[in-house]
C-alpha cells in the first residue's frame, strides 16, 4: 500500500505539486480557465470575473484568519478602499496603467490594514471580531461624505474607469477576465509559497500558541501588524480589480453583508489551506445562481410563481450551508483532501 | 450537382417569404421576450412583492389579446434581493436566454450599474422602479427611461404647490441614501427661485432613525412645510407621529414611495389617525380615482375576473411597474406599425416621440415623453376617516 512518497532531491520535496496527477490537474485546470471565455457567454463571464476577485479577498481573509488565527469582520472595508483607491487614481491620473494602480490601491488597503490592525495587539477571538466590524462602519461614513465625493462619488456612487493595457481598452468581460484570472493565479501561488517561508511559519506558530510562538522569539506585535497588511492588501487588490470589472461602484456594494460574505467563503472552503477559500467561494456565489437557475426552469419565470419561490430559495441555499457545515465542518477542502488520497493510493484505495 | 425541380421550388419560396415579408417578421423570434428583476427578497419584498403581480397578469392579458403585432410576449419574473450585483447577474443571464426586448430594473443602483453596458448587441429598452433625475438623461443613458417625473421634478412639483399657497419656510427631511439625497440640491435652487426658505435640512438614517432627536430639530426650526425624501415602508410614519405627539403643525409632505395608501392605511390602523393631513407628490392617479379612466376600469374587471376577492384597490407601486409595460407595448406597436425592425433604438426614438399620449387612467391629462421621463405629477392629502388620498392641486407640469 502507498504511504507515501519517495523523493530523492530537495526540489522535488520543495515542489507544490508533488504527483503526476496533481500536475496534470493543475494543467487542466488551466486549459479551462484558458478556455473558458472562447464558449462562455456575458453571464457566465459576470459570474466567473465576481469568483476569481472574491477568490483574491478570500485568499486574503485566509492569511489573518485561517494562518493567523486572528478574527476579522472588516474585510469588505479593505475591499472598499481598493476599489475607490482605483477610481481616485484614475481621477487624478486619467491614464494611469492598471498594474500601477493595482499596486497602489494594495498599498493603501495594506496600510488601513495596519491601522485597523492595531487592536489585535491586545485582543483577540470575539473581541478583535467586533473591534474589527469598526473598519466597515468608519470607511463607509468616510466615502459617503459630500468632501471626499468628488473622488468617491458619495453616496450616490461612482462610475468606474476601464483598465487600458498597452491601448487596449478592456471593455468587454472577455478582455477583463483574461486581465483578473492570471493575477487571481499569481496571487494564489504567492499565498501559497507565503507559508513555506520562515514568516509564514511564524503566522502559523502565532496561530496555534501565541505565547509559546513569543517565547521562540516571534515578535507578535510586528508579525500580527503585517498578517493585517497582507491580508487587507489582498482585498485591496480585490477590490481594484472589481472596480475595473464593473461599470459603477456603490457604498452598499462594501458593507457588512460583504465583510460576512468573505467569512463564510473562508470557512464553507475551509480555513488554513490555499485552496480552501477558492472551492468556498465557487461554491458560496456559483450555489445561489445555480438554485435561480433551477428555479427559474421549475416556475418558467413566472412572476407569480417566483413571488412564492423566492423566498424558499433562500431558505433551500441555508440548509444547504448547514448541512453543508454539519457533514464537511473542515470545509470543501478536507473533500479535495480525500480525493487526492484516493488517487495517490490507487488501485489500493477504497 | 444536379438540382431538381422541387429544390429550386422550396428555395425560391423561402427566398420570396425573406425578402417580401416585412422586416419585423425576417427579424424577429417567435415571441417578444420581457424580464425583470425584482426584490422578492431582501429589505424591499415587500414592494416586490405588490409589484410582481402586474408582470404576470401583462402578459396574460396581452397574450388573450393577440399578443403584440400578432405574436405572443413572455414574461421573465426574477428577484434579486435588493443587490444590484444579483439584478446585474439576472440580466446578463436574460441576454443570454435569446432576444430580449425589454428590461424592467429594481433599483438606482441597477440602473447605474447597467447604464454603461447597454451598448451594441448588450442594448435593450429598460425601465425600472426608480426615479432618480440622474436616469433621465437621453445622452448619457440612451436606453433608459423612467414612467413619471425624476425626484427632482417630484421636489419641485412640491415647492410650487407650496409657493401656491403663500409658504415661506420648508424643511428637507431625508434618508442618508442616494434615494435620500437625490433631489437636494434640485430643491433648494428652485426654493430659492419660487422664495421659499430652506430653515433645515436634516439627514436621518434609512431605517432605525433617532426620531426623538430629528422630531427636536424641526421644532426649533418649526417649518411651515416639511418635506420627506428617501423613505417606502419606515421612518417617515414614526417622524410624523413623533413631530404630532410633540404638538408640531409643520405640514408634512412626500414623494411617490412616500405616498402609498396601504403603508397609510397600515400605519392609521396600528397606531392612530396622526396621517391624517399628510400630503405628497404622486405621478399618477390612483386606483380608485376611475372617472374617464378607461385603463383602470378595464385593469380592475380582469383582476376581478382572476381574483373574486379583489379589494378594488391596486398600488401605486403596481402601477408604476404596469406603466412601464404599458409605455413598452405602446413602442412596440407603433414600431412594428412602421415596419421597422424591433430594435432597442427603434423603440426608443418611438419613446422619445410620444407626444400627447392619452394613458387611459394613469394620468390626468395626456402626457409627453422629454428626456426619457414624464414630468407631472399632482398634490395628494391624505385622510385618516376615508382612508383616501384626494386631490388638492391641478396636475403640474415641470
Amino acid at each position: 500500500m502507498i504511504t507515501g512518497h519517495y523523493k530523492t532531491r530537495y526540489t522535488a520535496d520543495e515542489g507544490i505539486w508533488s504527483t503526476w496527477p496533481k500536475q496534470a490537474g493543475l494543467v487542466a485546470a488551466l486549459v479551462a480557465l484558458a478556455v473558458l471565455p472562447l464558449i462562455a457567454n456575458n453571464y457566465v463571464l459576470l459570474l466567473a470575473g465576481q469568483i476569481a476577485i472574491f477568490i483574491i479577498a478570500v485568499v486574503g481573509l485566509n492569511v489573518l484568519v485561517g494562518y493567523t488565527g486572528l478574527m476579522s469582520l472588516g474585510h469588505g472595508a479593505f475591499f472598499a478602499i481598493g476599489a475607490y483607491t482605483t477610481v481616485a487614481v484614475h481621477h487624478e491620473f486619467p491614464n494611469t496603467f492598471p498594474l500601477i494602480t493595482l499596486l497602489i490601491s494594495i498599498a493603501v488597503a495594506a496600510a488601513f490594514g495596519v491601522l485597523f490592525g492595531l487592536p489585535s495587539l491586545r485582543v483577540k477571538g470575539l473581541y478583535l471580531a467586533v473591534a474589527t466590524l469598526s473598519a466597515n462602519f468608519i470607511v463607509l461614513f468616510l466615502i459617503r461624505q459630500e468632501w471626499l465625493a468628488e473622488w468617491t462619488g458619495g453616496v450616490s456612487g461612482t462610475e468606474t474607469p476601464n483598465a487600458v493595457l498597452f491601448g487596449y481598452e478592456l471593455r468587454s468581460q472577455r478582455a477583463q477576465y483574461y486581465f483578473i484570472v492570471p493575477i487571481m493565479l499569481i496571487m494564489l501561488l504567492f499565498a501559497q509559497n507565503l507559508f513555506r517561508t520562515r514568516f509564514g511559519r511564524a503566522l502559523i506558530a502565532i496561530r496555534d500558541k501565541d505565547y509559546s510562538a513569543e517565547i521562540l522569539g516571534i515578535s507578535l506585535y510586528s508579525h500580527k501588524l503585517k498578517s493585517f497588511a497582507i491580508s487587507a492588501a489582498y482585498c485591496g487588490a480585490a477590490g481594484c480589480l472589481w472596480a475595473y470589472f464593473f461599470p459603477a461602484i456603490l457604498p452598499e456594494d462594501f458593507g457588512l453583508n460583504m465583510s460576512i460574505t468573505l467569512v463564510v467563503c473562508l470557512v464553507a472552503g475551509g480555513m488554513g489551506r490555499t485552496l480552501g477559500p477558492v472551492f468556498g467561494t465557487v461554491l458560496i456565489l456559483l450555489v445561489p445562481e445555480i438554485l435561480k437557475i433551477v428555479f427559474a426552469n421549475v416556475t418558467d419565470g413566472d412572476a407569480n410563481a417566483q413571488m412564492l419561490f423566492s423566498p424558499m430559495r433562500d431558505i433551500a441555499f441555508g440548509v444547504l450551508i448547514i448541512g453543508f457545515l454539519i457533514f464537511e465542518p473542515m470545509g470543501l477542502v478536507s473533500i479535495w483532501d480525500r480525493f487526492w488520497r484516493f488517487v495517490d493510493r490507487w488501485p489500493f484505495s477504497k | 450537382m444536379a438540382m431538381k425541380r422541387r429544390t429550386v421550388l422550396k428555395a425560391g419560396a423561402a427566398l420570396a417569404a425573406a425578402t417580401m415579408a416585412p422586416a419585423i417578421v425576417r427579424a424577429e423570434t417567435k415571441q417578444w421576450r420581457v424580464a425583470a428583476s425584482l426584490p422578492m427578497t431582501g429589505p424591499f419584498a415587500t414592494a416586490g412583492q405588490l409589484v410582481a403581480p402586474a408582470f404576470a397578469e401583462f402578459e396574460q392579458q396581452v397574450n388573450d389579446s393577440g399578443g403584440i403585432g400578432g405574436r405572443p410576449i413572455k414574461v421573465e419574473v426574477e428577484d434579486s434581493g435588493y443587490i444590484p450585483r444579483n439584478a446585474l447577474a439576472n440580466f446578463q443571464r436574460a441576454m443570454a436566454g435569446g432576444d430580449l426586448h425589454f428590461y424592467f430594473g429594481d433599483s438606482t443602483g441597477f440602473m447605474e450599474l447597467v447604464g454603461p453596458t447597454l451598448e451594441g448587441d448588450n442594448a435593450v429598452m429598460m425601465g425600472s422602479t426608480s426615479f432618480a433625475s440622474s436616469l433621465a438623461n437621453p445622452a448619457e443613458r440612451p436606453y433608459q427611461f423612467m414612467a413619471g417625473p425624476t425626484y427632482e421634478d417630484q421636489f419641485e412639483i412640491l415647492l410650487k404647490d407650496i409657493a401656491d399657497k403663500g409658504g415661506k419656510t420648508v424643511a428637507f427631511v431625508y434618508s442618508d441614501t442616494e434615494f435620500g439625497r437625490d433631489p437636494i440640491e434640485h430643491g433648494r435652487k428652485v426654493a430659492a427661485d419660487l422664495g421659499i426658505e430652506v430653515v433645515l435640512e436634516e439627514v436621518t438614517k434609512a431605517e432605525g432613525a433617532d426620531i426623538e432627536n430629528h422630531v427636536t430639530k424641526l421644532a426649533q426650526a418649526n417649518p411651515e412645510y416639511t418635506i420627506l425624501q428617501g423613505y417606502v415602508t419606515g421612518v417617515w410614519p414614526q417622524l410624523i407621529g413623533g413631530a404630532r405627539a410633540f404638538g408640531l403643525q409643520t405640514q408634512f409632505m412626500g414623494t411617490f414611495w412616500g405616498m402609498e395608501k396601504v403603508i397609510a392605511d397600515r400605519v392609521t390602523d396600528q397606531a392612530g389617525p396622526f396621517l391624517d393631513g399628510y400630503q405628497g407628490v404622486m405621478p399618477y392617479r390612483y386606483f380608485y380615482d376611475q372617472e374617464d379612466a378607461p385603463f383602470y376600469q378595464q385593469l380592475g374587471a380582469y383582476k376581478k375576473s382572476i381574483n373574486p376577492d379583489f379589494p378594488g384597490y391596486v398600488v401605486t407601486w403596481e402601477l408604476e411597474g404596469r406603466l412601464n409595460l404599458e409605455l413598452w407595448k405602446l413602442c412596440m406597436n407603433r414600431v412594428i406599425e412602421a415596419d421597422k425592425p424591433v430594435t432597442p433604438d427603434n423603440l426608443m426614438a418611438e419613446l422619445r416621440a410620444i407626444d400627447n399620449w392619452d394613458s387611459g387612467g394613469f394620468f390626468g391629462q395626456p402626457v409627453d415623453v422629454v428626456d426619457h421621463k414624464i414630468g407631472q405629477g399632482r398634490v395628494y392629502r391624505y385622510s385618516a376617516d376615508s382612508k383616501l388620498f384626494t386631490p388638492v392641486s391641478d396636475w403640474i407640469q415641470v
